[in-house]
Formats: structure tokens, sequence, C-alpha cells
């Protein structure tokens, strides 16, 4: 009993067939995004988190520094000042426009150079570095720097991997129809300094 | 021809001192532990004594066993660049020190000829472990030590007193057990219960025999047993088999079972196995292996 299939009915057959891989490929492409995506809002979160962490260290290291050095108070207010400024900017990961970041670089950029100036100070108060509360306290800036660094490099590794799966055709037309766009990485600080080691 | 190939072996041989001169990177430095599950302490300068050594890999390996903290000890003369932070992170990467859930591992590294040293905590180790606390065990332990140049008393001591503060916090180590079995010991499970249930059934079969006279199958049933001596005086078995759907009877003799010799096939092999494997537990060691944790930049350094 042989049945033979019409020229049509091939036709639609393949058609459909050719249909479905496209509608699989699409589906797969799409959530491979979308894991990326997410990848990256988690890494600007562990970077937000860290840059909080140095903010909430500013305090103690200010009340520690005018404990010993109180003439250094337009030193002090320095760092006081642009830790308000950098606190007041907070970006979620969706809105991450180029001069939203770039604008988050420059304030937390000048904390830092603003603590790197009061640590700097702090090398002529003898008595001040042999506290072992405010080596402690280093400690903790330093880390937090490191962390800082770190969480940093990883959040332009992960974009890297976003940016290459957008643009990569075919994926770049999926990527286009769902709106992903690609995204800014971190760029080195011009004038980027970072916390003076401790040195006995 | 001969001297070339002496010349070429001389080369050879002298090329580790190379590393030496220009100091370790976490490619040349050789890892200890993954030849050695006993060991975490490098020290391939002998800038630490034996016993120094082997004294802080005993801690260590009572802190993974006890709170499933992995750690890499690194004590060396020089690091290539002279940063002992940027050589733990990269061995940190590089072996993926402490379980990649819990991430708790810790990276301790000293260079001597550089006077500089690290401490590297993963992302988990943070709550035991917070840089302040690192600072301040550098501070009162490590750093007077290193200072008189007692490489020994440096390390250990930070060691010990590392390992106190881990011990001293409640949450680490309170997720062991999470290792799951894997499908071997279901299947094997599966295997006997399938086997004796098999083994049963057959039994159960080859009692039911076919009834020659209906044709049905299993339908005899035994019906009674007796006992008797045949003529060569040999105790013998007879079983009544009553058919159950047309009520056909007859007989089977057999040999009684319970009086055959049990002289062979009643040893078993059973002990020779068993003595053989404890062979195995005592001799030897075995290698060991890193979780895949990672760090995020937390601990503390400072130069002497």
């Amino acid at each position: 009993m042989s049945k033979k299939i019409s020229k049509g009915t091939t036709v639609l057959l393949v058609a459909g067939v050719v249909v479905l891989f496209l509608i699989g490929g699409t589906l797969t492409t799409y959530n491979g995004l979308v894991a990326k995506d997410e990848a990256v809002s988690t890494a600007w979160g562990d970077i937000q988190s860290q840059y909080q962490r140095r903010s909430d260290l500013v305090p103690n290291l200010v009340s520690t520094v005018k404990g010993y050095a109180k003439h250094e108070s337009s030193t002090l207010e320095s760092v006081v000042a642009a830790r308000a400024r950098a606190t007041q900017i907070t970006v979620d990961a969706d809105d991450l426009t180029p001069e939203k970041m770039r604008s988050i670089q420059a304030a937390q950029g000048e904390l830092s150079q603003a603590i790197g100036r009061l640590l700097a100070v702090t090398e002529n108060y003898p008595e001040l570095k042999a506290n072992e509360n405010f080596s402690e306290l280093q400690a903790q800036l330093e880390g937090t720097e490191n962390r800082i660094n770190e969480s940093r490099q990883k959040f332009n590794a992960v974009v890297q991997n976003y940016n290459v799966s957008v643009r990569r055709f075919p994926a770049s037309i999926v990527a286009g129809l769902f709106g992903f766009e690609k995204k800014e990485k971190f760029e080195a600080e011009p004038a980027a300094q970072t916390a003076p080691k401790v040195e006995f | 021809m001969i001297l070339q190939r002496r010349l070429f072996t001389l080369l050879f041989a002298l090329l580790p001192l190379l590393c030496i001169a220009e100091g370790w990177t976490p490619e040349t430095l050789p890892m200890v532990h993954l030849q050695d599950a006993r060991r975490y302490v490098c020290n391939p300068d002998g800038v630490m004594s034996q016993a120094a050594v082997d004294s802080t890999d005993a801690v260590l390996a009572r802190l993974e066993r006890d709170k499933g903290v992995q750690t890499v000890v690194v004590a060396v003369k020089r690091i290539e660049g002279g940063d002992p932070y940027q050589f733990g992170m990269e061995l940190g990467r590089k072996y993926g020190v402490g379980d990649a859930e819990e991430r708790t591992g810790l990276i301790i590294v000293l260079s001597t000829e550089d006077r500089a040293y690290q401490f590297l905590t993963g992302n988990g180790l943070e709550g035991a472990l917070p840089d302040a606390v690192c600072r301040r065990i550098q501070n009162r332990v490590m750093v007077p030590a290193l200072k008189r140049g007692d490489w020994d008393e440096a390390v250990f001591a930070s060691v010990k007193a590392a390992d106190g503060y881990i011990r001293r916090d409640g949450q680490l180590g309170t997720g062991e057990g999470d290792e799951t079995d894997g499908p071997a010991p279901y299947l094997l499970l599966g295997l006997v219960i399938a086997g004796f249930s098999v083994f049963i059934f057959s039994i159960l079969r080859a009692s039911l025999r076919d009834c020659p006279r209906c044709g049905s199958k299993h339908c005899m049933r035994s019906h009674g047993m007796t006992f008797f001596r045949a003529a060569d005086g040999r105790r013998r078995r007879r079983i009544t088999w009553r058919c159950a759907r047309c009520g056909y009877e007859e007989t089977t003799d057999s040999d009684d079972p319970g009086s055959s010799h049990r002289s062979h096939g009643g040893r078993w092999m059973g002990p020779v196995i068993f003595g053989s494997g404890r062979g195995f537990g005592g001799g030897g060691s075995f290698g060991g292996s890193f979780g895949g944790g990672s760090f995020g930049g937390g601990g503390s350094g400072g130069r002497f």
C-alpha cells in the first residue's frame, strides 16, 4: 500500500519544519540574551553594594581622624562633601545610559580622591598611625577599594560577553527585534587613585 | 654531540633557578595540595622549616574537615611583580580555592624578599574573617614575627589565629552534608530488589507445575509430603501434587535435601576479599582538589 504525497504537501511540510526550527532558534537566542542581561544587572548591583560599603566606612574614618588631627578640618570636610555627592546618585541597571555611568564614575572617583588625600594627611600623625582601630579601618577601606576594582572587572567581562552576543549575526536580529541594546563598560578613570598601602 | 647534549641537560636543570631569581608566578608555583590532599603550605624555597610546615598543614587539614574552609599558604622568597595581592587573586582564579557554593577559601601569601604579605578571603568567609580581623591578626601576630625574620612563627601563629576566628563563627560548616550520593546507591537498591523478587517469583512458580491431564499451566499445588527410605537405604521425599482445576493427582520422588553432605561448597571467599581490602586504606596519600570557589578581593595585606 503506497501513498504518494503530493508536491504541495511536501512543500508545506518542509516549510513547517523550517518555521519550527526558526521559532526554536529564536527562543534559544532570546533566552540566552535574557540570561546575559541578568548577569549584567547582577554585576552592576554588586558594584553598587561595594560603593555603598565604602560610603558607609567614611563616617567612621572621619570621626577617628578628627580625634587625632583636629586641624585638618578642610580635608575632613571635603571627604564628607564628596561622600554626600556620591550617595545621591543611584542608578538602576535598566537605565544605565553612558551619561549616567560617567556621572556615577565621576562622583565615586572624587570620593576616592578625597579619601586618598585624607589618608595621605594621616601620615603626619604617628599616634594616629599607631592606633589599632585606625589600622583596621584602613584595612577595611583598602579591602573595599580592592572589591570595587574586582567587581568592576567582573562587570566589564560580563558586559563584553553580552555585547558580543547582541552584535553577533544572526543573534543580532533577535536582539533588534526584542530591544536588546549594547551596553557600556567601565572606562579606566583618568585620575584614578588607589588607597595607599599600610607601611610599617 | 655528547657535549651539546650535556649542555642542554645542564640548561634544563638550571631553568628552575631562573624562577627563584625572578620570582614565582601562579603558573610556576608547585601546588602541593594537588599532589597530597593533606598539604596546604607551598614552601618551594624552603623559607619555612619542615616542622612548621607540618604543624600548619595539620591545623589547616582539621579546619577544612571541621568548617569546610579550604586554605592555600604560599611562603616564598620572591614573587614576580612583588605584589602579593595580585599573586593571590590569580592563584585563587587559577585553582578555584574553596567550595564553589560556599566560597569559603583562604589564601595567605608571604614573600620574604619582597617584604610583603596578603590575606585573601573568599566571599563566603568575609563574615567570619572580615578585613579588619585580618588586619588585627597581621598587626598583633604576624608583623612582629616578620620583623624578627621568624617566618615559621609568622605563618603558623597567624594561621592559628585565623583558625580561631573561623571556628568561633557558628554559621560556617553547618552546610555540610549537602553532598548528594548520586544515582549509584538507588540503582544498586533497585537491582537488589528486582533480583530478590525474581528469585522469590521463580521459587513460587517452580512449586507450581503444569497439569498433564487438563493442560492448565501452574495449577498443580503440593498437597502433601511424606518421607520414606528407598531400597538402597537413602532417605527420599514423596510430594503429592494436585491440580486445582481438574483434581488430577500425581506424585514425585526426590532425594531428601536435608541429608546431603555439606563438606564442599560451604566455605565462602568472603574473608579473603575483606582481608585484601584493608590493605588499601593505610598506605600512600592521594592528591587533593579544589572546590572552584571565587574571591572578591577581600582581606588585608601590607609590607614590613
